[in-house]
C-alpha cells in the first residue's frame, strides 16, 4: 500500500471498516464469503481426489446460466421453484465438470488443461446465448429474463443482500466434512488422491472416482452459480462472477482443503473482496492491491507445498 | 584433518542428536585401515546411514570428531544419479573437462571409458541412465565416486536390488579396489555377504557399537544376535498337508517390453508356497499385477475352480486374493494416513469396517490394534501416521493386513525387502503359517536364500517365461542361479 502512495494503516482501517464496520457491511462481506465458499468447496472436493479442477469458474457460470433459464420460465410456489432452480444450477455445473471428468477417465486427458479450457468455452458460450438467442426481450444488457419473485432465495438478514445461500453453504461445508471422514466414498476418494497406486490395489476404481469427483465438484460450483442468480442478481448476467472460481483455488488451499477451515478462509477473502472498494474510496489505495495480496497468498502456498519438502529432504 | 595412525578414516566418540532430541548415534569409535573391506551391520534404525553420512562429511556430528586421510565417497542405497543424463555426463557432473565455454565431451567420454576399464566396471558411457538396469546404474554411481579418487568408499546397502550374479561382480570390483589401497565400508544386513567378503565387522544397535570382530573369528548367528540383541526366532515349522486346488493360470500374456509375459501357465495349490525366482525386470512385476488384477491380461485365471475376471481388483480381494506389493510406500500404504485407516485399506467397503456406505472407525481401530499386536508392529498408537513408522514396521503392517483375513491366495513380492533380520524372520514365519492354514502362496523375488527356505516348489523366470521348475527335494542353488541367468 505504501508503494501505491497511501498510508498503509489508513488503508487497513478502511478495508476493515468497509468489510466489518456495521451490520450492513458485515452482511455484504458474508455475501462475498458465500460466493467464494461454493467454488472453494468444489475445488477442495476435486483436490482431495488428487484432481486439480481449475474450471470452477466455468462450472459456476454454466450453473448460473441453467438456473437463470430454468427459473425464468418457472411458474410455481417458492418451495418448488427454489429447489428446482438450485437443482438446475447444480446439474448444469455437474454436466460441465463431467465433460472434463469423461475426458480424464476415458482418455487420461489432463483435467487441468480440460477444465481450464472449458472455462473459456463456458464464458463465451454463455455470452453468445444471452447476447443472442436467449436474450430477454427488452433487456438492457446480455442477460436472461428476471426470475419470478417466488424463485428468489429468501433474505435472512433484513435490509441486506444476505440470503439463504449463506447457511446453505455452511451446511454444504459440514456435509463435505462428513463425506470425507465418515463415508466409504470419501475414504476411497482420499485414497485415490493421496496414493493412487495403493488405492488401485485396494480395489478403488480410479477412473470412476476421477469422473465422479470432477462431476460433483462441478455440481458444487454450479450450485454456487445458482445461488448468485437466485439470491442476488435474480437473473443470469454474464458478469455474475468477477472470478470467484479462480480466487476459490486460493481459498481452498489457504483452508488446507479442510471444509471447515475453508469457511474461515472464505471469510478472510470475503473481507478483502468487500472491503477493497471502501479502501479505494477512503484511503486511495487501488483495489487491485487486494488482487496482489491474493496472488501472493497463492505463491506463498505453492512455495510451501512444492519448495518446502525439497528443502526438508536436501 | 590428518590420518591418525595410518587409518584411512577414523571416528572418535562420534555422537549425533537430531532436532527433536532423537539420539541416532552415541559414542561411536570406528577406524578403517587402507585396503580393508569392513562391514557395518545393524537393524533398521540402528544408525548405519547416519554414520555413513557423518563419515562422508555430509552431516556434522553433535559430538566427537572425524579424521579423514582423503576424500570419502558415498554410494547411496537410493542412487543419486540424474536419470535423464548419459553415463559420462553423470560421472563428470560438477567437474566437467572444459574447452573454452563448452564441455569437452570427447575428453570426458574417454576419461570415463578409461576409468571403467581400469576398474573392470563394464558400462557404455553413452547410455542414458534411466534405461539402465539397477546393477549397471550402481556401477555408474561407483564410477562417479571413483572419478573423484577417494581414499574411502562407503556403500549403503549396495546389494539390496542386485541379482546373485551382480552381487558377485560387485564384490569382485570392491576386492580389486581394496587391493589398490582404498578402504571400503559396506553397510549391509545380509550376513553371508559380511562373512564372505569383509575382513572385519562392526555391529550397531540403537546407535551404539555392540560388537567388533574379525569375520574369521565370528559366526552369522553371533552377528545376528548382536544386531537383534537376543536370539532370532527360528522359522515356523512346515505342516505336512495335502494341497487343495488353488490358483490355476493358463497361457497368461500381459505387459509389454522387457516385462512382458509370454504365455505362462502354472498352478499354486492351497497349502503350498510356490516361488518365482528371477533377476529383476524379467516379468515379475507384470506377473504380480496380473494376478492381483490391476492390469489387463489375456489368458485364464481361476481360484478354487472359479474363474477370476480380469481388471477387477476389488472382486479379487472379495474372493480372498491378497497382495503384499513390492513397494510398500507407494503401492501398499497411504503414508499420510493413520495405521488404523491403512489397516482397513482393501476392506474399506466391507463389514465390520463399513455398513451402508458409512465407515465404522471404531471397528477399524480395533482391528488395527489386533493385527499390530499379532504381527509385532511397533507403533505408539494405531492413530500414528504410517509415514512415521520405520520401513520394517511399515512392511509388517502391510503383511499383517494381507494375512489377517484368512486369504485363499497370497501374492508376496519380495516381502522382506529392506527389512531387518528380526522383522524378516517374522514375515517369513507368518507366510509359512498362512500356508499351513491352507492359503496358496505365490512368492516372487530374487533373494534365493529366502525363496529356498520358504518354497515347496520353485519356478525360474527369465525374459517373461518360466524356464525351469524344481520341487523342494531337489533345490540346488547353482542350477537355479544358472536358470535365472537364462542358462537353463
Amino acid at each position: 500500500m505504501a508503494l501505491a502512495g497511501a498510508n498503509p494503516l489508513d488503508g487497513f482501517a478502511a478495508l476493515l471498516s468497509g468489510a466489518l464496520g456495521g451490520p450492513r457491511q458485515l452482511a455484504e462481506t458474508l455475501v462475498q464469503t458465500t460466493a467464494l465458499l461454493f467454488p472453494a468447496l468444489a475445488v477442495a472436493f476435486a483436490f482431495r481426489a488428487g484432481l486439480f479442477n481449475i474450471g470452477a469458474e466455468g462450472q459456476l457460470v454454466v450453473g448460473g446460466l441453467c438456473a437463470g433459464l430454468a427459473g425464468a420460465s418457472l411458474v410455481a410456489p417458492g418451495y418448488v421453484a427454489i429447489p428446482l432452480v438450485l437443482a438446475a444450477g447444480a446439474a448444469g455445473g455437474a454436466c460441465w465438470g463431467a465433460i472434463a471428468g469423461f475426458l480424464r477417465a476415458r482418455f487420461g486427458a489432463s483435467e487441468v488443461i480440460a477444465t481450464l479450457m472449458l472455462n473459456v468455452v463456458a464464458l463465451l458460450l454463455a455470452n453468445y446465448l444471452v447476447s443472442g438467442p436467449l436474450r430477454a426481450p427488452g433487456a438492457q444488457g446480455p442477460e436472461t429474463a428476471l426470475l419470478p419473485a417466488a424463485a428468489w432465495l429468501p433474505v435472512v438478514a433484513r435490509g441486506t443482500r444476505l440470503t439463504l445461500a449463506f447457511p446453505l453453504a455452511l451446511l454444504l461445508a459440514g456435509l463435505l466434512r462428513f463425506v470425507f471422514a465418515r463415508t466409504v466414498f470419501g475414504y476411497e476418494l482420499r485414497a485415490a488422491g493421496e496414493a493412487p497406486e495403493a488405492a488401485a490395489r485396494a480395489g478403488v476404481a480410479l477412473r470412476r472416482v476421477a469422473f465422479t469427483a470432477i462431476a460433483l465438484s462441478g455440481a458444487i460450483a454450479g450450485l454456487g452459480g445458482a445461488t448468485i442468480v437466485a439470491g442476488t442478481l435474480h437473473r443470469f448476467n454474464v458478469s455474475l462472477s468477477p472470478g470467484y472460481g479462480f480466487v476459490a483455488i486460493a481459498v481452498a488451499l489457504v483452508g488446507g482443503l479442510d471444509p471447515l477451515r475453508i469457511v474461515l478462509a472464505a471469510f478472510a477473502f470475503g473481507i478483502l473482496q468487500s472491503g477493497s472498494l471502501t479502501m479505494q474510496a477512503l484511503a486511495h489505495v487501488p483495489k487491485d492491491v487486494v488482487s496482489i495480496v491474493e496472488g501472493l497468498a497463492i505463491l506463498a502456498l505453492a512455495a510451501r507445498r512444492v519448495v518446502a519438502p525439497r528443502i526438508a529432504t536436501a | 584433518m590428518s590420518a591418525a595412525g595410518g587409518a584411512a578414516l577414523a571416528l572418535h566418540g562420534v555422537g549425533k542428536v537430531f532436532a527433536g532430541g532423537t539420539a541416532a548415534l552415541s559414542n561411536v569409535d570406528l577406524a578403517l585401515a587402507p585396503g580393508e573391506i569392513h562391514a557395518l551391520c545393524g537393524e533398521n534404525g540402528a544408525g548405519k546411514s547416519t554414520l555413513a553420512a557423518i563419515a562422508a562429511g555430509r552431516l556434522a556430528p553433535s559430538a566427537g570428531r572425524v579424521e579423514r586421510a582423503g576424500r570419502v565417497g558415498l554410494v547411496h542405497q537410493h542412487f543419486e544419479l540424474v536419470e535423464r543424463l548419459r553415463v559420462w555426463e553423470n560421472v563428470v557432473l560438477g567437474r566437467e573437462p572444459r574447452r573454452g565455454l563448452r564441455v569437452d565431451a570427447a575428453a570426458a567420454r574417454e576419461s570415463v571409458r578409461t576409468l571403467a576399464r581400469a576398474h573392470g566396471l563394464e558400462v557404455d558411457p553413452d547410455a542414458v541412465v534411466e534405461t539402465l538396469p539397477v546393477g549397471v546404474a550402481q556401477r555408474v554411481e561407483i564410477l562417479r565416486e571413483l572419478a573423484r579418487d577417494p581414499r574411502v568408499l562407503i556403500l549403503d546397502e549396495p546389494t539390496a536390488a542386485l541379482a546373485p550374479g551382480e552381487i558377485e561382480t560387485l564384490f569382485a570390483t570392491l576386492r580389486s579396489l581394496a587391493a589398490r589401497g582404498t578402504a571400503i565400508l559396506v553397510i549391509t544386513h545380509k550376513l553371508d555377504e559380511v562373512l564372505g567378503h569383509a575382513a572385519r565387522v562392526t555391529v550397531l544397535r540403537g546407535g551404539r557399537v555392540v560388537m567388533r570382530a574379525t569375520t574369521d573369528a565370528t559366526s552369522a548367528a553371533a552377528i545376528a544376535r548382536a544386531m537383534v540383541g537376543g536370539d532370532v526366532a527360528p522359522l515356523a515349522a512346515r505342516a505336512a498337508l495335502t494341497p487343495r486346488e488353488g490358483l490355476t493360470v493358463r497361457s497368461l500374456r500381459a505387459g509389454n517390453g522387457a516385462q512382458a509375459l509370454a504365455g505362462v501357465s502354472f498352478a499354486v495349490r492351497r497349502g503350498e508356497i510356490v516361488a518365482v525366482a528371477g533377476v529383476e525386470g524379467n516379468g515379475q512385476t507384470t506377473l504380480v499385477d496380473a494376478v492381483a488384477g490391476t492390469i489387463p491380461y489375456a489368458g485364464e485365471m481361476s481360484l478354487g475352480g472359479r474363474v477370476l475376471a480380469p481388471g477387477d481388483p476389488a472382486a479379487r480381494i472379495a474372493t480372498g486374493v491378497r497382495t503384499i506389493p513390492q513397494d510398500r510406500r507407494r503401492e501398499g500404504l497411504v503414508l499420510t494416513w493413520s495405521v488404523a485407516d491403512n489397516a482397513t485399506l482393501g476392506d474399506q467397503a466391507r463389514a465390520p469396517f463399513a455398513r451402508g456406505g458409512l465407515r465404522d472407525a471404531r471397528a477399524g481401530e480395533a482391528f488395527a490394534r489386533d493385527i499390530v499386536e499379532r504381527f509385532d508392529v511397533r507403533v505408539p498408537s494405531v492413530r500414528t501416521r504410517a509415514a512415521a513408522l520405520s520401513g520394517g514396521n511399515q512392511q509388517k503392517l502391510v503383511v499383517a493386513r494381507a494375512l489377517a483375513h484368512d486369504p485363499a491366495l497370497v501374492v508376496a513380492y519380495q516381502p522382506t525387502r529392506g527389512v531387518d533380520v528380526a522383522a524378516a524372520a517374522l514375515v517369513r514365519s507368518r507366510l509359512i503359517e498362512a500356508r499351513n492354514a491352507g492359503a496358496a502362496v505365490l512368492l516372487v523375488g530374487f533373494e534365493l536364500d529366502e525363496l529356498l527356505a520358504l518354497a515347496d516348489r520353485l519356478f525360474a523366470i527369465y525374459r517373461g517365461a518360466f524356464v525351469a521348475e524344481y520341487a523342494r527335494a531337489d533345490f540346488d542353488r547353482a542350477r537355479i542361479g544358472a536358470a535365472m541367468a537364462g542358462a537353463a
